[in-house]
């Protein structure tokens, strides 16, 4: 504890110790610092669909995943998520932003400065952790390119901006401006938004598929590849250390959930992306889509737990396949029950069992599954008091568990 | 092997902690917490998550507003005794600058700088604002003109004081635009931002207000 003189005094000092611009740098507002309003809105809203779920990055000294606030959708809101200009020349079928839209709203753009103004003062007065930018592709993608790079540039160097910062990479951009935009961000993406190239021909026709976002992808890989060598095994990468992340929209395109599913465990294994964020297709007011039916957001859900399955509890592909029906889509009930009932065909002895089979029963948890797998060193688990006290969902594990050589039955169990 | 020391340290944070839960909790393993089902052990860690859970809402929900150029503040009127944590994480964040959390009746002062951290403990944040804007406004009387304002706020108040720089107004046209109406999930929104929490950091968060109607607020 020292005195609040000394405080003060030393705070004094660091404004003459080259304590970077950011505590000199005034904080911008509506009224005083000049910020269009309408701008600002119409930006936000151009980046409702996306997502981005936490703003966790492995640095060195790792960021933390902070929530600022939360909308009435229930989603977290912890970056300033906008769009540097909502101009754009594809002609995507389901975008408000697409040439082919009959209900444009006014074109905005930022410029970088004020762009990173206005994260700079979010940021200082603890509203978000971050920027997420992504942006309309302009007359061309290569310079609005040019300048998200030098938005993210002036937020590093001339703000001394220690925040998280996620990047959408623009369908075509070149690859020399991705390399510039990795030794920036803390994560780069580019979104698929269809899962095959003759999906994407049905809802943009101006956008290769292969050339334009797929190779996108390599690149980046490529950075990422390059970076984890030189790191050493183990290693956060010294670029990009969030990664790169992908999204689609799911049900623009007529795609079934099974196509969505090959296509993302391609991601996964290929391309090494972390995440594939998927997003229920919303028609929009205006574009060619209009009068398509919006896709249910239980379909969404359904895709995020096929994922979970696959990533966290490390089920096989052919296993996950099992969930879906024979047109290929998933119906709305957990798909980790669909597989029980296909693959569990004989009661699982959380006495014995291994880990893996602990996770393949529904109700059991990674983290359930490592707590039976140390209580039971000490002593045998015997009742279903025991399992709900260690945090199971008793009632969907029971049918597959064999506690005390018993064995619940329930029709559930055979429900087709 | 015993808990980690940052277990008993948010332990010992908890508004309930006394010496004898804080010597219980040094004798247990790590495994003991993690799947005891003792009574004893299990309020511990509950008691452990809680201000965890307080200190991770706090760091999101506390809004900072500057003082001149060297001070940045906020209110804070947290449950458990989180306010040098949450002061350090916010000086950490902001280096070179002075942080001040606090409220009516007491307040946290952290300034960190070249990976050290000087810490202070005030009374009423109106006061030590007030002393350090008079320090400040001393010094610059001494090297230029310059003027520090002073912070016109009632720290005793839930709602403290307006926001001066014009962010809160930025903040909320943002926020309105992120919301997405086909996907309205109040149940999970208040379970994401727990009323108690948004008071405790004197959050003015003012739902949609850009969509808002009479019937928004019930009027018949």
């Amino acid at each position: 504890m020292v005195s609040l003189d000394k405080i003060a005094h030393l705070a004094a000092e660091c404004r003459f110790d080259s304590s970077g611009p950011a505590q000199g740098a005034s904080l911008v507002g509506i009224d005083g610092g000049g910020i269009d309003a309408e701008k600002l809105s119409s930006l936000g809203e151009g980046t409702r669909h996306d997502v981005c779920a936490s703003t966790y990055s492995p640095r060195e000294k790792p960021l933390p995943g902070i929530c600022h606030a939360f909308t009435q959708d229930g989603r977290c809101v912890s970056l300033f998520k906008t769009l540097f200009t909502n101009h754009c020349t594809h002609q995507c079928s389901y975008c408000i932003n697409a040439t082919g839209c009959t209900n444009k709203t006014r074109a905005f753009s930022y410029t970088p400065e004020e762009l990173a103004r206005i994260t700079h003062s979010l940021y200082r007065s603890n509203y978000i952790e971050g920027l997420f930018l992504s942006s309309g592709a302009g007359r061309d993608e290569d310079r609005i390119t040019e300048k998200m790079i030098e938005t993210a540039r002036m937020l590093r160097e001339k703000f001394a901006f220690n925040g998280y910062i996620h990047l959408k990479v623009l369908p075509g951009c070149s690859q020399a401006h991705i390399q510039e935009a990795a030794l920036l961000a803390d994560r780069l993406s580019i979104n698929l938004e269809a899962a095959s190239s003759s999906h994407m021909n049905e809802i943009c026709s101006t956008k290769d598929y292969n050339n334009d976002i797929l190779q996108r992808q390599r690149y980046i890989q490529q950075i990422l590849n390059g970076s984890s060598s030189s790191s050493g095994s183990g290693r956060s990468p010294s670029v990009l250390p969030a990664g790169q992340t992908t999204q689609l929209i799911v049900g623009a395109a007529g795609e079934s959930d099974e196509e969505i599913f090959q296509r993302v465990i391609h991601e996964y294994r290929e391309i090494g992306v972390k995440r594939a964020y998927y997003s229920a297709f919303s028609p929009q007011e205006g574009t060619p889509l209009e009068s398509k039916a919006a896709q249910p957001l239980w379909r969404e859900h359904r895709l995020y737990q096929m994922d979970w399955l696959y990533r966290i509890y490390h089920f096989r592909a052919e296993e996950i396949s099992h969930a879906f029906n024979e047109d290929g889509f998933l119906g709305n009930a957990d798909p980790k029950m669909a597989i029980a009932r296909e693959f569990l065909d004989r009661p699982v002895d959380p006495n014995t069992a291994t880990l893996p089979e602990l996770l393949r029963v529904p109700g059991i948890g990674p983290k359930s599954a490592r707590r039976i797998m140390a209580i039971r060193k000490s002593r045998p688990i015997g009742s279903k008091a025991d399992l709900s006290a260690m945090g199971i969902a008793v009632k969907r594990a029971a049918p597959f568990l064999k506690i005390n050589g018993w064995r619940d039955t329930t029709l559930e169990m055979w429900q087709p | 092997m015993r808990v980690p020391e940052g277990f008993c340290r948010y332990l010992s944070m908890h508004e309930h902690c006394t010496e004898r839960v804080l010597a219980r909790a040094k004798v247990l393993r790590p495994e003991e917490v993690e799947t005891s089902t003792d009574p004893e052990t299990v309020r511990i860690k509950k008691m452990v998550y809680a201000v965890m859970g307080e200190s991770h809402r706090m760091k999101a929900f506390v809004r900072l507003a500057p003082q001149g150029e060297a001070v940045l503040y906020g209110f804070m009127e947290p449950r458990h005794r989180i306010g040098v944590h949450i002061c350090d994480s916010f000086a950490r964040r902001n280096e070179g600058t002075i942080i001040v959390l606090g409220n009516g009746r007491e307040s946290w002062i952290a300034l960190s700088w070249e990976g050290r951290i000087w810490r202070n403990r005030g009374g009423g944040m109106a006061e030590t604002l007030e002393k350090l804007r008079l320090m400040a406004a001393l010094r610059c009387g001494q090297d230029g003109s310059c003027e520090e304002k002073a912070v016109a706020c009632d720290f005793n108040d839930k709602n403290p004081c307006k926001d001066l720089s014009g962010v809160e107004d930025l903040w909320q046209v943002y926020y309105d635009s992120q919301y997405c109406p086909e996907r309205k999930n109040l149940a999970a929104f208040k379970r994401n931002m727990p009323r108690r929490d948004q008071e405790a950091a004197g959050l003015r968060l003012v739902q949609n207000r850009r969509n808002a109607t009479l019937d928004s607020f019930n009027i018949k």
